[in-house]
């Protein structure tokens, strides 16, 4: 299988604090990984790298081979990037057609001179657009209140239309924060069945940040354990989770016979 | 009833050159959060763009324009601010994006003054006042009961009615406006969602000034005497307007648009009916009065700072 994402010694540093270093990360095409770690440990830093929030101090991105480093916010996404965030950012004011509509609408053809002219290619793309856009809240369940404003939605719809308006965009590669955070454990069973679906539905591939580690576990194919902003483990989750440096990591170290506890 | 109908006319009139050049410190004010103080030098550009422009076509003798000549400066006028709309921002304020807002208002106010006071150049417009030649001809249409409707209002109306609603689509009903929308909600998100911040910031100020020049051409028309750049008197008229942009509540189209409407009723009504020397004072008495009971406006949204 091809990759899609490669990195390659990805680090970034603020001013003196080495936020993450030396990360490097392949993910292929069609695949589902998990990015854990202990709070602090860089994984959102990781989705700002990626999404081109910060510039990396150094190393490489690629998507599709395509080097990503030094392109804007808006050309990544238009390169086929696109996220969730933890805490919700969705255009609350806007109804929750437009939310998708504005992302989708990014990736459409005709251009400004069709929509000036109002030309019929201008109006037949506009009522696709419109109708594509409906069927995605479908999928999301969230057709019903399409014409609210996103911000009257409650908690978990916001969340879930985090994700439509990201695969709105007709992303190739999916970037999840914390999707769960803030979700009962029936909600995290819902989510864990969405987010396999769209997976396959929209051929995606997936990175996800989560601290539940039951919806880790058993969505992800594979998982990289970060910590101070150093990959320390990576393998599939089975693997992962007897890995002594990542039970350290959440943990921290055991107290061994001879060495006396850390002052 | 004559007095009513006839001021109720020019109410409309010049409330919606008001309405006009209130969009565009709403528009800014909803996408940038700050106010615009340049901006009523650009309307005040508009109306003496329309002025060389009209001379540059020879206007100016006896008889008026024909309505081909009109079109022209107007839509000329429109894209000369345009550009000027553009360079503003991309010279003055862009540098200045992430800066405090205050750096950014007092930048606002230094382009105001260069641009009134480089307009009176002798090289440039000069500090004289000058005459605009007839663009739209002095015509009365119907004269009834003593209400005369003249040609320059109904155009003043028509014109500026059809500006709005163009706005209307172009912010609400079309895919830009949407991104415009969502610029003024979230930049950083609007930009992770694949929208290109920057263009739509240009854009906005550009169709802003493109407002504000249209008001300037139709002001021009109506008001036929021009005052030099940094007369006062466009200092005012601007001042107004973004009165009309706060009490309609600043960051709304529609608010800007009513507020417009509003400041010129208050101000013709006042100075028919109660005394014409004080149709400042209304205008201002109306803004305290909104900012005491309806701080947001009256049409904005009220915004509750979450502690």
């Amino acid at each position: 299988m091809s990759t899609l994402l490669e990195t390659e010694g990805l680090g970034l540093s603020f001013g003196g604090l080495k936020a993450v270093s030396d990360f490097s990360l392949r993910i292929p095409e069609g695949g589902l990984h998990g990015l854990i770690g202990p709070n602090g440990a860089g994984k959102t830093t990781v989705f700002n790298l990626l999404t081109g929030v910060y510039k990396p101090g150094s190393g490489t991105i690629r998507l599709g081979g395509k080097l990503l480093n030094g392109l804007k916010p808006h050309q990544i996404a238009r390169a086929g990037v696109m996220r969730t965030f933890q805490n919700i950012r969705l255009f609350g004011e806007l109804s929750v057609l437009d939310n998708v509509k504005v992302a989708r609408g990014q990736h459409a053809r005709a251009g400004f001179i069709h929509s000036m002219l109002r030309l019929p290619r201008f109006h037949q793309e506009e009522r696709e657009m419109e109708e594509e856009c409906l069927n995605l809240l479908r999928v999301f369940d969230l057709e019903k209140r399409a014409h609210e404003p996103a911000r009257n939605l409650p908690y978990g719809d916001q969340r879930r239309l985090e994700i439509a308006r990201a695969l709105a965009a007709k992303p190739r590669l999916l970037l999840l924060d914390e999707p769960a955070a803030g979700m009962n454990p029936s909600e995290k069973q819902d989510l864990s069945d969405l987010i396999r679906r769209i997976r396959l539905e929209f051929h995606l591939t997936v990175l996800l940040i989560e601290h539940d580690m039951k919806l880790v576990m058993g969505v992800c194919e594979h998982i990289t354990v970060l910590d101070h902003g150093c990959v320390i483990a990576g393998g599939d989750p089975r693997a992962v989770q007897d890995d002594p440096r990542v039970i350290e990591a959440y943990l921290g170290a055991p107290i061994e016979e001879g060495q006396g506890a850390a002052p | 009833m004559t007095k009513l109908l006839q001021t109720l006319l020019d109410s409309i009139a010049v409330g919606s050159l008001y309405a006009l050049i209130a969009l565009g410190y709403t528009m800014v004010y909803g996408i940038l959060q700050f106010i615009n103080f340049a901006h009523s030098d650009v309307f005040m550009l508009g109306a003496w763009f329309s002025f060389v422009l009209a001379r540059a076509m020879g206007l100016g003798g006896a008889g008026s324009g024909s309505i081909v000549q009109s079109l022209v400066i107007l839509l000329g006028a429109m894209l000369l601010c345009g550009v000027l709309g553009f360079l503003i921002e991309r010279l003055a304020y862009r540098p200045l994006r992430k800066a405090p807002k205050l750096n950014v208002l007092i930048t606002a106010i230094g382009v105001s003054l260069l641009l009134e006071n480089t307009g009176q150049l002798p090289q440039l417009l000069g500090k004289q006042p000058a005459r605009m030649p007839s663009v739209i001809p002095d015509l009365v249409l119907v004269e009834a009961a003593g209400v005369q409707i003249r040609l320059v209002d109904v155009l003043v109306i028509v014109i500026a009615l059809g500006l709005m609603l163009f706005l209307q689509w172009l912010v609400f009903g079309s895919r830009l406006g949407g991104a415009m929308r969502a610029v003024s909600q979230n930049q950083a998100v609007a930009a992770l969602m694949g929208i290109p911040v920057d263009r739509i910031i240009s854009f906005t100020f550009v169709t802003g000034s493109m407002l504000a020049a249209a008001a300037g051409f139709l002001y021009a028309a109506k008001y036929p005497g021009l005052n030099q750049p940094a007369h006062s008197t466009w200092v005012l008229l601007g001042l107004k307007c973004f009165v009309a942009a706060v009490v309609g509540g600043i960051g709304s189209i529609h608010g800007a648009m009513a507020g417009g409407l509003l400041i010129g009723f208050v101000e013709m009504f006042g100075a028919a009916y109660l005394t014409p020397h004080l149709r400042d004072v209304y205008v201002f008495t109306l803004l305290i009065a909104v900012l005491l009971f309806r701080p947001s406006g009256l049409l904005g949204l009220a915004r509750v700072e979450k502690v």
